[in-house]
């Protein structure tokens, strides 16, 4: 169990961060409260993790191979990572600090599936692109339906306020889908667990991650997103919750953080507005190469320090 | 099932209708006010008892604006609507504030309109009055969908030039006149009142049509 504890770490960073993501406009907003959200993802988090968490997993253990000892320094690496990021106020993706420490792994054991991680890191370029067109094809298509029923105000109010909930059930299902991978695949490749339990302990840590610390990042992250219309905060979060169950498909865990953002964009395309700051992007750029590459480093030092030996001056 | 799930909503439904049925009694107790005495240059007894009535029906309105509000602080209807309704019921609220405030003009100041203004007078209150019961039909549309908004607010904006066209015909009849002009002053300030009510309805008017505009995505 000990030796979980860094993908347990993971998981719970990942839950805490990622929910608001998900269930950020509804909570903010009021229209749900902390905990009615926080109940509903977490449980359909570990559903979703159950249901469909394996490929990522399968795609995160062929990337390269893994003693107990190895996935216990990617795991204990990437949350340093995280840890670190966080502290100095930089977004981080969970996802991409273990791929990053997975390759720090990689690059010990001269061994890395280069293929496998090609599919990686174009699938995470593809996050917020894939976004920004499903934000925009949905956008269309949606409002000229919604134009179309032309609701009053209270209808409209009550279908707006139960498809946020059901996008938000949608994204948590995903989440866990694809991000559970992150937490346990490194164990699995390991041969310490099999996939039912890696995919369980993903969906677990991920929910406890949720329920005990995701209400303050809730309330900030989601002030922004409700700050767009309640229709395009439903088409942001319907959005980001089929582009991450669409990676998971594919077998790659990606950002839900990258995915929101591509989806913001994707409205700004259809209204001619400009949602995305240089900032942002910028956000983006570093979570594609600065958290890989610092969870890479934070691996290998780990290894370094545990395979230092003392060897007293009169040894010899 | 779903007015169980969305009872705060219904309720402020149902609220925003009560609200306007208060408005129109609000509406009909200041013209008979008027009509019973001002309008046929006497002062009757039944003139203070109206006033009253008009009191109470205003302060009814403010309560029941009161109650939403309050709904509204408990997380009734998403942020964007609750926004939308309490500036909604804000604005309209300013008309029977105004309906007061006319009545309080003629009771303190003891005002009493000379012949000349009559007809003038009457047609503008009518056309003001009408202004009001299409702003009751304009927010109804907007929460029903049963009627066109664009239509209610053409209506409402010919009405109020019609309004401004017969205040200034009053006003330059009033300076015109021989009577007294401190009293020129008061009849003035009166009928700028009454004009008035048609202006805050089209004020009214223009922001449901844009709260219309905004729902549609």
């Amino acid at each position: 169990m000990l030796s979980l504890l860094g993908g347990i770490f993971l998981g719970w960073s990942l839950g805490a961060n990622d929910a608001a993501n998900v269930f950020g406009t509804a909570v903010t907003s009021k229209m749900l409260k902390f905990w009615t959200a926080a109940i509903l993802a977490s449980v359909f988090v570990i559903i979703g993790a159950l249901v469909s968490g394996q490929a990522g997993i399968d795609t995160l253990k062929g990337l390269t191979s893994f003693n107990i000892e190895q996935a216990v320094i990617s795991s204990v690496g990437a949350a340093l990572t995280v840890a670190i990021m966080t502290s100095i106020g930089l977004p981080v993706s969970s996802n991409q600090a273990m791929v990053g420490a997975i390759i720090g792994i990689g690059l010990l054991n001269n061994e890395m599936n280069f293929s496998g991680l090609g599919k990686v890191f174009s699938c995470w370029v593809g996050t917020p692109i894939g976004a920004t067109i499903i934000a925009v094809i949905l956008y269309s298509g949606l409002a000229r339906i919604y134009n179309k029923f032309d609701l009053n105000l209270f209808v409209s109010d009550i279908v707006i306020r139960l498809c946020l909930i059901a996008a938000g059930i949608y994204g948590s299902y995903a989440l866990g889908a694809n991000s559970s991978a992150s937490v346990t695949a490194v164990f699995v490749g390991a041969g310490l667990i099999n996939i039912s339990s890696a995919t369980l302990i993903g969906g677990v840590s991920i929910a406890l991650g949720i329920l005990t610390f995701s209400r303050p990042v809730m309330e900030t992250v989601g002030k922004k997103l409700v700050r767009l219309d309640p229709f395009s905060a439903l088409i942001v979060s319907l959005s980001m919750a089929i582009t991450v169950h669409f990676y998971t498909f594919v077998g790659v865990p990606v950002s839900t953080s990258q995915a929101v953002v591509g989806s913001v964009l994707g409205i700004g395309i259809v209204k001619g507005a400009n949602t995305i700051s240089r900032r942002t992007l910028a956000n983006i750029l570093i979570g594609w190469l600065l958290t890989p590459v610092l969870a890479c480093l934070c691996a290998l030092t780990i290894f370094f320090l545990v395979h230092l030996y003392y060897i007293p001056p009169n040894y010899s | 099932m779903l007015s169980y799930l969305f009872k705060k909503q219904s309720q402020v439904e149902k609220l925003i209708y009560d609200y306007l049925d208060t408005l129109k009694l609000a509406q009909k107790s200041f013209l008979n006010a008027l009509e019973a005495c001002f309008l046929n240059g006497v002062f009757c007894e039944n003139f203070e008892y109206l006033i009253i009535q008009t009191h109470k029906f205003e302060s009814k309105a403010d309560d029941i604006r009161e109650e939403v509000k309050a709904l509204m602080y408990e997380k009734a209807l998403i942020p964007e609507s609750r926004g939308d309704i309490l500036l909604l019921l804000d604005s309209i609220d300013l008309i029977p504030h105004l309906f007061e405030q006319i009545l309080y003009s003629i009771q303190t100041q003891k005002l009493t309109l000379p012949d000349f203004i009559v007809t003038d007078t009457r047609e503008l209150t009518k056309i003001s009055l009408e202004c009001c019961d299409l702003v009751v039909r304009e927010v109804t549309a907007l929460f029903k969908k049963n009627e066109r908004i664009r239509d209610l607010l053409t209506q409402i904006d010919s009405h109020e030039s019609h309004c401004d066209h017969i205040e200034r015909r009053i006003v330059t009849k009033i300076f015109d006149s021989s009577i007294d002009p401190f009293q020129k002053l008061q009849l003035k300030e009166l009928v700028c009142l009454i004009g008035e009510i048609s202006d805050q309805a089209d004020r009214v008017s223009k922001r449901i049509n844009i709260f219309n505009i905004k729902r549609r995505v």
